[in-house]
């Protein structure tokens, strides 16, 4: 698609770079047909500028303005998210969770003098590894794994 | 004075609550928006509806215009895609856009007037109506090109193409522009080219 009228219109576009610029002024300076050429596209060129937009209806601003008057205003969404909002419902919940540990720590009677580890540790830890717990193991593990490479994936879209 | 607001601080306004002021910014772009409808949808009744259409779907997503491009440049991205949607609705699908026999009915129309009826129309005329019998996507660049005085990187941001690609379709959209014009005016040509 190199072809000459390409690189004359994109010498008129000013889009060529100095090396080819310098070739093209040397070919429309020594070859009168090409020169010709240029001309003819120049004079195109002078004309397209001149191209007039077409003008719609006089009622049209008012049409649009008409037609938006139903739908809800555009806020930003900052606006939308009231952030007082979210800031109290996250201290509603950190307030709960810590009147509910206070209480706990209140009634819970901790005593250590009955508390002997090697009685405790004396289970059998072999009874819990069951095929289904390494399915339930593996699948939680699947599951975190997608959540990380969705957070990874998206951080790298909004970049 | 809200005629100097540029069109993020009046985006900026609207935001806030004046809606008012989208009249501002609706009366500015109007014109351009209705001419590249109308290089589509070839009809002026057409045109009017898809740039309505496309001024409302603008306002709806006011919100979500993130400004890191103009507001033009997307305005005229949702023109494009409002267009092509009303294309389809047409059944004009964009196989048929691309295919110029689609055209060849309004080419034989106009190609029916006699040279003496071309010389009363000034050279502007001849213009509108040669680029009037261009392929959409044609009519739509130079349009882009000439009157919205936008780069290659902006036309290919608004008709998502590339920029090299728009390159190469505005190269062959000129030539098919001179081929039009020439066939038309005939003799007349090269008095107006």
């Amino acid at each position: 698609m190199n072809t000459i009228e390409q690189q004359l219109w994109e010498y008129i576009d000013g889009t060529l770079d100095e090396a080819t610029k310098k070739i093209v002024e040397e070919k429309i300076a020594s070859d009168p047909e090409i020169k010709e050429q240029y001309e003819g596209l120049l004079k195109l060129n002078s004309v397209l500028e001149t191209l007039e937009l077409d003008e719609p209806s006089m009622s049209f601003t008012r049409n649009v303005m008409e037609s938006i008057a139903l739908e809800p205003a555009p806020v930003t969404l900052k606006t939308k998210v009231n952030t007082q909002i979210i800031y109290a419902i996250g201290g509603f919940f950190v307030l709960s969770l810590v009147a509910i540990l206070t209480y706990v720590c209140l009634q819970a009677k901790i005593s250590l003098t009955s508390f002997n580890l090697a009685k405790k540790m004396e289970f059998n830890l072999y009874q819990y590894f069951t095929p289904n717990t390494l399915y339930v193991f593996l699948f939680a593990d699947l599951v975190i794994g997608l959540i990380f490479l969705d957070q990874f994936l998206r951080r790298k879209v909004h970049k | 004075m809200e005629q100097k607001l540029t069109d993020s601080e009046l985006i900026q306004n609207i935001l806030a609550g004046e809606t008012a002021q989208y009249a501002l910014l609706v009366k500015r772009h109007q014109r351009f928006v209705f001419t590249l409808a109308l290089r589509f949808s070839k009809n002026r009744e057409d045109a009017e509806e898809i740039a309505q259409d496309c001024f409302v779907k603008a306002y709806k997503a006011l919100a979500t215009f993130k400004q890191t491009s103009k507001f033009s440049t997307w305005l005229y991205t949702i023109t494009y895609t409002t267009a092509m949607t009303f294309l389809r609705k047409k059944r004009l699908n964009t196989d048929s856009i691309h295919d110029e026999e689609t055209f060849l009915e309004l080419e034989n129309h106009t190609s029916g007037l006699n040279a003496n009826d071309y010389e009363k129309q000034d050279s502007h005329a001849f213009l509108n109506q040669a680029i009037g019998q261009l392929m959409p996507d044609d009519a739509a660049i130079i349009t882009l090109f000439y009157k919205g005085e936008r780069s290659l990187e902006e036309i290919g941001e608004t008709l998502h193409m590339e920029p090299n690609t728009i390159k190469v379709k505005l190269h062959r959209a000129r030539q098919r522009l001179k081929e039009k014009l020439q066939y038309l005016l005939k003799d007349e040509v090269k008095e107006l080219l």
